[in-house]
């Protein structure tokens, strides 16, 4: 048994230690959803076929319809004349309904939902228990219960705990269901900021780990940066586009609550706590996190968060400047801002897609130009 | 035996029994019976609904007597069923214990679904949906959730029930009168003794019946205040 435990460890510990894209490969999954719901103002109007891989954030105002989706997909709630397909499976279809308990989705909710006559350790194994004898067990308790780290509270009742320390354990009961697929229904909705960032680092951990697809709801713009791989942009109970999470960036329609891009960069080294960083021949530097370990300094992915309002264009390479990141990008479109006399300017970065926020002014004195090649000086990043 | 005891007539002792009987089959049928009603009562949105739970609330208000007299007619031997009955060469029902259990099912109906409609509404929704997402059946729910969730309201539907159905006059005397071990209950005995002016011996089942319903009203209510304050952890 104890063999068996250290095995565990060590085996999830190199899980962990992986860099994002050099886990395991993750399992791709096609979700097809038809879907047609009118509820006095409220409408939903779904035909979709979503690609599922790594997180997908389902993301749009409050009362766009993301949690009936959810719902839906789940099973919880039952419509009539919907179509919901996981890859060949259909799960709805005509008359044909499989029951919640036999679709194999682990589902986190956005309050505390764990089952209070039972202690968080009979929580964590109660979807286990119940597995059909045929599923294969892919994670096992010890393993979540490390991945999540959740061994201090195993003994406790539910109502001792605080909200984020409930969502870990919510989770990892959720993924010792040996779920095809995760859905978690804004999540971090009902917690404050602390808890927050007790819970973020998890939810990364386990799609590093476990390559289970998860569908997460969400309002806010910052959680999906900080997670996302993909965004299904919905609004008004309809999905109005789907893709990869820095090129969804784009869209006009996040703009409002503040535009902004993703970069990933591979980092090759840390110099003077610099981080060094290479977007593909480009290079950036910036301060390292404190915790990083300069002596055992081992490379990976990061994702570089870049407010549209933090870039500046130039026509030429700066040199008198402070700003030391400094690439060098060309345009491929100019988009409407929120703000009559701002434009934001669509640049590539190597395939990379990256805005930045201008007066349309500053547009017009620097004649710029689809296909024209500037500078873009980056004054701000928030690693991830 | 002490002296309280020794005294009971043996036509005492023929209705104490009969009355637990009564007590206990109608609470374990009611049980049965009303955790279904109460489970749809706290779910539904229908039109129905508001009907069903009047219904369900008439044996409060109603004289126990007007239940008892349509009982009687619907049961008795020209009445729908009791004429049925007999046609299928079975006896009516008015004056058995079948009768009389029957009406004391329906009589004490309110008192097993409200604490049940109001535990499952105390539970809510989310429970279940977490178990069926983690795989569990609905009867798997029944006894990994819906159980454990709300022990408290079957408890105190269950003691309820079967305190009201100890108390049970007037349903009992218009249905089923008053026949030693077929519908003599206890507090049918207790109005046939002072009708016969034997004071002491209804003096004793009255103080007996008292005591019983004080102590099992306690432990209700003692058992209330545990619930809610686990429900309020």
């Amino acid at each position: 048994m104890i063999s068996l435990l250290q095995h565990a460890a060590q085996h999830c510990w190199q899980h962990i230690s992986q860099p994002r894209q050099l886990a395991a490969a993750p399992e791709c999954q096609t979700l097809t959803v038809q879907l047609s719901l009118a509820l006095g103002e409220f409408s939903l109007q779904l035909n979709n076929s979503l690609p599922l891989n790594g997180i997908t954030a389902l993301f749009g105002r409050s009362g766009c319809g993301k949690t009936t989706l959810l719902r839906a997909i789940a099973g919880l709630d039952r419509h009539a004349n919907a179509q919901i397909c996981l890859n060949e499976t259909p799960w709805q279809q005509g008359k044909q309904f499989v029951p919640v308990h036999q679709r194999r989705i682990g589902m986190v909710f956005q309050e505390s939902s764990l089952l209070p006559h039972l202690s968080v350790e009979q929580n964590l194994l109660y979807g286990f228990n119940r597995l059909a004898k045929q599923t294969a067990v892919r994670l096992q308790p010890e393993q979540v219960i490390r991945l999540l780290e959740l061994t201090p509270l195993l003994k406790l009742a539910p109502q001792y705990l605080s909200g984020g320390q409930r969502q870990r354990i919510a989770l990892g009961r959720a993924l010792l269901s040996q779920p095809q697929l995760l859905l978690l229904d804004e999540p971090l909705a009902s917690l404050d900021q602390q808890s927050r960032s007790e819970i973020l680092p998890f939810l990364q951990r386990i799609a590093n780990t476990t390559g289970i697809p998860m569908l997460l709801v969400s309002h806010q713009l910052d959680d999906v940066v900080k997670l996302a791989d993909h965004l299904v942009l919905m609004q008004d109970g309809r999905i109005i586009s789907h893709g990869p999470l820095p090129q969804q960036l784009m869209q006009p329609q996040l703009a409002a609550s503040g535009a902004m891009s993703l970069l990933h960069a591979r980092s090759h080294g840390c110099n003077h706590h610099l981080l060094q960083l290479s977007v593909g021949q480009q290079q950036l530097q910036l301060p390292a996190p404190m915790h990083t370990d300069t002596a055992n300094y081992s490379p990976s992915v990061y994702r570089l968060r870049i407010q549209a309002r933090d870039i500046a264009l130039s026509l030429t390479p700066l040199n008198d400047s402070s700003v030391s990141n400094q690439l060098q990008v060309s345009i491929i479109g100019f988009n409407t801002a929120p703000h009559p006399a701002e434009t934001l300017v669509q640049l590539t970065l190597d395939g990379q897609p990256l805005q930045a926020l201008l007066t349309k002014q500053s547009v017009e004195r620097l004649g710029l130009q689809i296909d024209q090649q500037v500078y873009a000086q980056i004054k701000a990043v928030a690693l991830e | 035996m002490p002296e309280f005891l020794t005294i009971l007539s043996s036509q005492d002792w023929q209705a104490i029994q009969l009355t637990l009987k009564l007590c206990l089959y109608t609470t374990l049928i009611l049980l049965l019976l009303g955790t279904p009603l109460a489970w749809w009562l706290s779910l539904s949105h229908s039109k129905l609904r508001t009907a069903i739970q009047a219904i369900v609330a008439l044996p409060l208000v109603l004289p126990p007597t007007v239940l008892g007299f349509y009982l009687l007619l619907l049961l008795g031997p020209h009445g729908a069923i009791g004429s049925t009955l007999e046609q299928l060469g079975l006896n009516h029902l008015a004056f058995s214990f079948s009768g009389i259990l029957i009406g004391s099912v329906i009589y004490s109906l309110p008192f097993t679904v409200q604490p049940l409609v109001e535990s499952f509404r105390r539970m809510g929704p989310r429970p279940l949906e977490v178990a069926a997402t983690l795989g569990a059946s609905k009867l798997d729910q029944l006894f990994s959730v819906i159980l454990p969730l709300c022990r408290g309201g079957f408890i105190v539907a269950a003691t309820l029930t079967f305190a009201h159905t100890l108390g049970e006059f007037g349903v009992i005397l218009m249905l089923g009168g008053s026949i030693p071990g077929e519908t003599q209950v206890l507090s049918v005995l207790i109005y046939d003794h002072t009708e016969a002016m034997n004071y002491a011996q209804a003096h004793q089942l009255s103080l007996g019946l008292l005591i019983t319903a004080f102590a099992v009203l306690f432990i209700v209510y003692g058992l209330n205040r545990r619930f809610e304050r686990e429900a309020i952890l």
